[in-house]
């Protein structure tokens, strides 16, 4: 074996000798960074219209809870459809905050973001008692139950006459407050995607996935998993709270029925997979796919139930095809069909095989052969 | 509460926890063939229910009669479902994937519905509609009763289906070990798909009784699936009788509520209860051996 | 204990659990012993993975305790009795396959508290000894492959380091020979010697007789879910009891 693994070696060293071609790539994707930010804090100059502008808007708010969702979705392997909990109760929060208690508006943002927090502890204590299944079920009860109370308990909420949100910035024209928005959930979308980015390269982070690829594997080496699932969970309701919160400054009426949901936790969800869960930009991009859809269907389509008939068909179509979203599949096309890359990073172990075999170098050893051939099972189900 | 008034509020406790009872077995069928979580199971409920009125408008028959219709409609369905899309999935992310399909199916039923049938909320009359039997001095609708009895008669053939025939002992070993089923010769993938389309004939079933006295919209499923996924969380996942014990506990308890705290309160019993059961006893209250790993 | 026995590492009194009907481990008894190389063996279903999977608390026995080091770790969480100092391994290897492989050694790296959230996912010195272990077991190489793109054999042995990246006492392996190559077989063996001779005591379950004989200082035959035999490989290889439950004789 020793001898296996020696010729590999000597392998893997010619392989990566052409690595050094990896800078330009790194040129590329900053470039690309750049042109998306620029194009996206554009937009406010960019759209014909208030209507347009507003909806774009509203796709920054579906691309801000989307990337919230991924705190958990994405990290952790649970999927909760019941994000619209915490989006209303962020929402619906600031709207008390300010209305009954004549808070700042942004005070009472974020005072509505930690309420969420506290609230959401119980809860995540709860559903993460037990695996997958219980955990949806709860997510899922947890959006039911609180339409129910936000319908009934009308002395606080409105009922479905609404709740009305004072806004924060009297002084602007309609656009103007339209404009002020978009860069606001911008913002907060750049804080939530910088605290992605952190966690994902933490060590907290690497538990967490840890935990998606194989949680019993995960607990035997020693990670806390609960509490990290908690935390993670906790962070995801904070940044949906929040961005709930800054729907309600920005849309000013609330309706139980369309902060609470299930739809648009559904949206989140879809939003988040199309793009790749497992993506720091996966979210946003599929916001702004789903989002902007979403959008021109309410604007051709109007009152029809279309748009709920079209979320359904690309989610189910997202399950089936393309579950790791959008990102890793153009990424493997790119690698198939465009330059021939050699960097290690992007080189598996079967291609590394292949690419000696190819060279002449020496190939495997007789008995490694048949390890080779042996599916690499992840022993999952048991 | 007087006692009479508790009396019929029992009653009717009883009544609508056979339906949930029936719906609920459905649900741990698919559970525990394949370990799906079937959001579309209510939305299913309110398709055979769309069914059912449209039946009855069209025909002017008995709603009971589309039956034969749905019942067989839905079981192919529920085949169709599990080896088309199902069966599909990755078995490493299953658990989730399958709640995010079932979840896209019943968006889609819900949209249809909406589409074909408009967003109108639908009422079928029945000559008997109105009708009311005496029983012990509490006074019960007839389509009530009707639907209990359907409901009943159901669950009771399914409980026989799975107790007596060679096909119930195939499922329930592909539901209790399905490796250990595969080995002794059981095609656990054919049992999974008649298991689905079973469930989903509960779902036609129930959606008929539904009909009878209910007023239908698109979107009413949502009011179906909390409570039932907090019913088969408290029976256990998996657990058959488990669950119908839930199904009527928590629907006798949603009846006596109601009288004194209204509708939108007694559902939250549901949700305390499915809070409480994770808290305590995560497994669930009634059997449900499989629930501690999911 | 008489004077010169190592002292106990890990026991267990009365282990008991059942499945539905079945006693998978009923009421086993059995202690470790420091710095060995134990084996645990036994027909297919006498227990040993539930036991296995009982003591390094994956599951909640029914009845009977495990101790460690004189210290009672029955039915504690999994992590906190990894951070006791019990490494595994699992039957049929499993590694979190769609990250990569030094991803998958600092997953083992003991939690900072707060700390976790930010900062890199490993400190210097972390990522060094990552490393280390990785060139001990000859895949350092291929450290930045996804654990999914390894082959079998490959994923044994990350699976391995990883294991040792938590600093066990004692490393518990499920069928470390199951399914790989004569060559990797005799690979695995000799790791696991040399570090047992660096301290670590092991607890191996294992079909392969030839490196159980060969390798391990203490057997423990298993048959329907407790011990019925333990003592040196050639006492227990003699012993009519394990013939009649391990062979069927």
């Amino acid at each position: 074996m020793p001898n296996a693994s020696d010729t590999e070696r000597t392998l893997v060293a010619a392989a990566t000798a052409p690595a050094g071609r990896r800078v330009p790539a790194r040129a590329v994707r900053m470039l690309a960074f750049t042109v998306c930010a620029a194009l996206i804090l554009s937009w406010p100059g960019l759209a014909p219209n208030p209507y347009i502008l507003s909806a774009g808007v509203m796709v920054a708010s579906y691309a801000c809870t989307a990337t919230a969702w991924n705190f958990m979705g994405g990290f952790t392997g649970y999927v909760s459809l019941g994000h619209a909990a915490f989006f209303g109760l962020g929402a619906y929060g600031t709207g008390v905050l300010i209305r009954d208690l004549d808070w700042p508006p942004f005070a009472a943002w974020l005072a509505a973001g930690v309420i969420v927090v506290l609230i959401t502890v119980p809860v995540g204590i709860a559903a993460l008692r037990v695996r997958g299944a219980s955990f949806v079920i709860v997510s899922i009860a947890f959006v039911l139950i609180l339409l129910l109370v936000a319908q009934t308990w009308q002395d606080l909420t409105g009922g479905s006459d609404g709740l009305v949100v004072p806004r924060p910035f009297p002084d602007l024209s309609r656009p103007e407050h339209h404009r002020a928005f978009f860069y606001l959930f911008v913002a907060l979308l750049a804080v939530m995607l910088l605290a992605w980015w952190a966690i994902d390269r933490s060590r907290f982070g690497t538990g967490l996935k840890a935990v998606r690829e194989d949680e019993d594997k995960a607990q035997a080496l020693g990670v806390p998993t609960r509490n990290y699932k908690l935390v993670a969970y906790l962070i995801s309701a904070f940044f949906t709270g929040l961005s709930g919160g800054m729907y309600a400054l920005w849309f000013g009426d609330l309706d139980p029925i369309f902060q609470f949901s299930v739809l648009l936790g559904a949206y989140m969800v879809l939003m988040a997979l199309l793009g790749g869960v497992r993506h720091l930009y996966g979210p946003l991009l599929g916001a702004l796919i789903v989002g902007g859809a979403l959008e021109y269907f309410e604007l051709e389509f109007g009152g029809t139930q279309l748009h709920l008939v079209a979320a359904a068909v690309l989610l189910g179509v997202v399950v089936l095809v393309t579950p790791d979203g959008i990102i890793p599949a153009v990424r493997d096309l790119v690698r198939r069909f465009g330059p021939q890359d050699s960097s290690i990073r992007e080189m598996t172990a079967a291609e590394l095989l292949a690419h000696n075999r190819a060279s002449g170098r020496g190939g495997p050893p007789p008995d490694e052969a048949p390890d080779e051939a042996a599916a690499p099972g992840t022993g999952e189900e048991r | 509460m007087s006692g009479s008034l508790l009396f019929q509020s029992l009653v009717l406790g009883v009544l609508l926890g056979g339906l949930y009872a029936l719906l609920a077995a459905g649900l741990t069928l698919y559970f525990g063939v394949m370990r799906v979580v079937m959001i579309a199971h209510s939305a299913f409920l309110i398709l055979a229910a769309y069914l059912a009125w449209y039946f009855n408008d069209q025909t002017g028959w008995d709603p009971l009669l589309s039956l034969f219709v749905t019942v067989p409609l839905f079981f192919a369905a529920g085949v169709g479902m599990q080896r088309l899309l199902i069966a599909r999935l990755r078995p490493a992310t299953l658990t989730m994937m399958s709640v995010l399909l079932t979840f896209a199916v019943a968006l889609l039923i819900e949209g249809m519905i909406g589409l074909i049938w408009s967003g109108t909320q639908r009422r079928i009359q029945l000559p008997y509609s109105g009708s009311n039997v005496e029983f012990f001095g509490a006074s019960i609708a007839v389509v009530k009763l009707v639907a209990f009895v359907l409901a009943g008669a159901s669950l009771g053939l399914l409980y026989l289906l799975l107790t007596k025939s060679r096909f119930g002992r195939a499922l329930r070993a592909t539901i209790q070990h399905k490796e250990a089923a595969q080995l002794v010769g059981i095609k656990t993938d054919r049992v999974a798909g008649l298991g689905f389309g079973l469930g989903l004939a509960t779902a036609a079933v129930g959606g008929t009784a539904l009909a009878l006295d209910a007023t239908i919209y698109p979107s009413l499923h949502w009011h179906w699936v909390g409570p039932l996924m907090a019913i088969i969380v408290v029976g256990g996942l998996g657990s058959v009788p488990g669950t119908a014990i839930a199904a009527m506990v928590l629907g006798i308890g949603q009846s006596l509520l109601q009288v004194e705290f209204g509708t939108t309160w007694a559902q939250t019993l549901f949700y305390i209860a499915l809070f409480v059961t994770l808290m305590v006893r995560p497994q669930g209250f009634f059997g449900g051996r499989l629930a501690q790993r999911f | 204990m008489t004077a010169h026995e190592p002292p106990r590492s890990l026991e267990t009194v009365d282990l008991t659990k059942s499945f539905g009907g079945v006693r998978a481990v009923d009421g086993a008894t059995v202690t470790f012993r420091h710095g060995r190389i134990n084996a645990l063996i036994g027909p297919n279903g006498s227990g040993k993975t539930t036991f296995f999977n009982c003591v390094t608390g994956m599951i909640r026995p029914d009845a009977g305790t495990v101790t460690y080091r004189g210290q009672q770790i029955t039915g504690r969480p999994p992590h906190r009795i990894a951070r006791a100092g019990i490494g595994r391994s699992f039957q049929l290897c499993r590694v979190f396959p769609r990250m990569t492989v030094l991803e998958n050694m600092l997953v083992a790296v003991r939690p900072a508290g707060l700390r976790d959230l930010v900062g890199g996912a490993g400190s210097p010195a972390e990522t060094d000894k990552a490393r280390r272990l990785l060139v001990r077991v000859g895949i350092d190489h291929l450290e930045n492959v996804e654990a999914a793109n390894l082959s079998y054999g490959q994923q044994k042995l990350l699976e391995l380091a990883g294991v040792l990246m938590g600093d066990p006492d004692t490393i518990m392996l499920d069928e470390p020979a199951g399914g790989v190559n004569p060559a990797l077989i005799g690979r695995i063996g000799t790791l696991i010697r040399e570090l047992n001779d660096e301290g670590k005591t092991f607890l191996v379950v294992e079909h392969n007789m030839d490196m159980v004989m060969s390798l391990s200082h203490h057997v423990v035959v298993f048959d329907r879910g407790r011990p019925i035999a333990e003592g040196t490989p050639s006492a227990v290889r003699a012993d009519p009891r394990v013939l009649e439950a391990y062979l069927g004789i």
